[in-house]
């Protein structure tokens, strides 16, 4: 049994959102950050690989190559685990609103298409809490590589280069982005992930994500 | 799942010294390493906590006690995966007698006391190969305790102060070393750990451990 497929029943409400770079999670989660401050309510926000405790040596390692999918993905943990008895777990005991840029099922998605066993990494975060409610933007790898490869070239492991599948890190992008889509997608029904198509507009995702949450608030007794 | 019984298929030798702190480890290490060396064997140690990509991270964050069990747990995971995927592994495909100060049996002994599920520890080093030898240095907790303090001083984590056990210093130790044993006892058994009694002399020890590695060598699977 995983604390993942279970509902919390902590006061607080666990919000987070997924998908592959440039699939406008970032813009959708801030908007949504805005709105609940504004209407008063207490709201943490925290980021995937930001912990103080170990975010600096991973960056520092993928700069330098040395990871291998399997180092990888335990720093990673590392983060999400440092994070999540800090700041997540606290936050959501003491009531409030938490909105997770990228969560577990990241980890999930992009180690399952570097290779790792999907129960593995799984049992590796089963002290994660289930979200409340968790969004999924789909977006195809083309159109996620026009987005955010405008002025850059891909970097070394978000092209998914230490896999080896092309010697272009634009083909290898492609590739190994398309892995992590098949994850998240399979994901959807697996998590029951809420799919939305990162192709629609900014206003339109947003107002979609507004009623989802609020419906979720109200059912907690949390008026907004 | 656990792939914990599999024996590797390398060239080399995989041979692992165990004990609680302060159970003369690298004395022993140290001494194999050389009688191996003697006989021209080619021979790597490699010790806990070392690798490039981490061991820092982990000295600097138990500095500042930083660590909580899960982070505790995963770190030393990572530190170990960087070591066996760059130093073990690449050793023993080339046929190295490789030593080794602790293994993830450490890790399930210390994660264990620290409240984490055994099945979830073992899970972060299933892919770890089985050692070909793997000594136990037994030792009666009343004589590691003074032997602790005696060389190295107490230290928060290794007394287990993270844990909470007691907020008296030389308890908390005493506790957590103790829970330590326990796990090692535990172990002894269903990972066919050669126990030896960690009180006799450094050259009794010695001679107990290279008669058994000599046996290895002398079925000329080196050769």
């Amino acid at each position: 049994m995983s604390r993942l497929t279970e509902k919390h029943n902590l006061k607080g409400t666990l919000v987070c959102v997924e998908g592959i770079d440039g699939s406008g999670k970032s813009t959708q989660l801030t908007l949504l950050r805005d709105w609940l401050k504004s209407s008063g309510k207490d709201v943490i926000f925290t980021e995937w690989n930001s912990s103080e405790l170990i975010c600096q040596t991973t960056k520092l390692a993928k700069k330098k190559n040395l990871l291998s999918p399997r180092t990888f993905s335990l720093l990673h943990a590392v983060d999400f685990a440092d994070r999540f008895t800090q700041v997540i777990e606290p936050a959501l005991k003491a009531g409030f609103i938490v909105l997770a840029d990228r969560y577990a099922y990241t980890a999930f998605a992009r180690d399952v298409a570097r290779g790792a066993d999907p129960q593995w990494v799984r049992q590796v975060y089963n002290f994660a809490i289930k979200p409340d409610l968790a969004v999924y933007f789909d977006i195809d790898p083309q159109s996620s590589m026009e987005r955010i490869c405008a002025n850059r070239a891909p970097k070394f492991y978000e092209a998914g280069m230490d896999l080896k599948l092309s010697n272009d890190p634009y083909e290898s992008y492609i590739i190994f982005q398309g892995r992590v889509i098949r994850e998240y997608q399979k994901m959807v029904d697996e998590f029951g992930l809420v799919k939305l198509d990162a192709k629609d507009s900014i206003h339109t995702k947003q107002v979609e994500i507004r009623r989802l949450l609020k419906e979720i608030l109200n059912a907690k007794g949390v008026e907004i | 799942m656990a792939e914990f019984e599999k024996k590797h298929n390398y060239e080399g030798l995989l041979i692992v010294i165990e004990g609680t702190d302060g159970s003369g480890k690298s004395t022993q290490l140290e001494l194999l390493k050389r009688s191996m060396q003697d006989q021209s064997y080619g021979v790597i140690v490699s010790e806990w906590k070392t690798s490039r990509l981490i061991a820092n991270v982990i000295d600097d964050a138990k500095e500042r006690n930083l660590l909580n069990a899960t982070t505790y747990s995963l770190l030393y995971a990572a530190d170990f995966t960087d070591r066996l995927e760059n130093q073990i592994i690449p050793a023993l495909k080339s046929g190295f007698i490789v030593l080794l100060d602790r293994y993830y049996y450490t890790a399930l002994a210390r994660d264990v006391v620290r409240g984490q599920d055994i099945e979830w520890v073992k899970n972060l080093y299933d892919y770890a190969p089985e050692p070909d030898l793997i000594f136990y240095l037994d030792m009666p907790v009343d004589i590691l305790l003074k032997r602790i303090i005696g060389t190295t001083g107490l230290d928060f984590y290794e007394s287990g102060r993270d844990v909470g056990f007691s907020t008296d210093f030389y308890k908390s130790f005493e506790i957590y070393q103790n829970k330590c044993l326990e796990q090692y006892n535990k172990m002894k058994q269903e990972y066919n750990f050669i126990s030896i009694d960690g009180t006799k002399s450094i050259e009794e020890i010695h001679e107990i451990m290279l008669a058994e590695v000599q046996k290895i060598l002398d079925s000329g699977v080196l050769y």
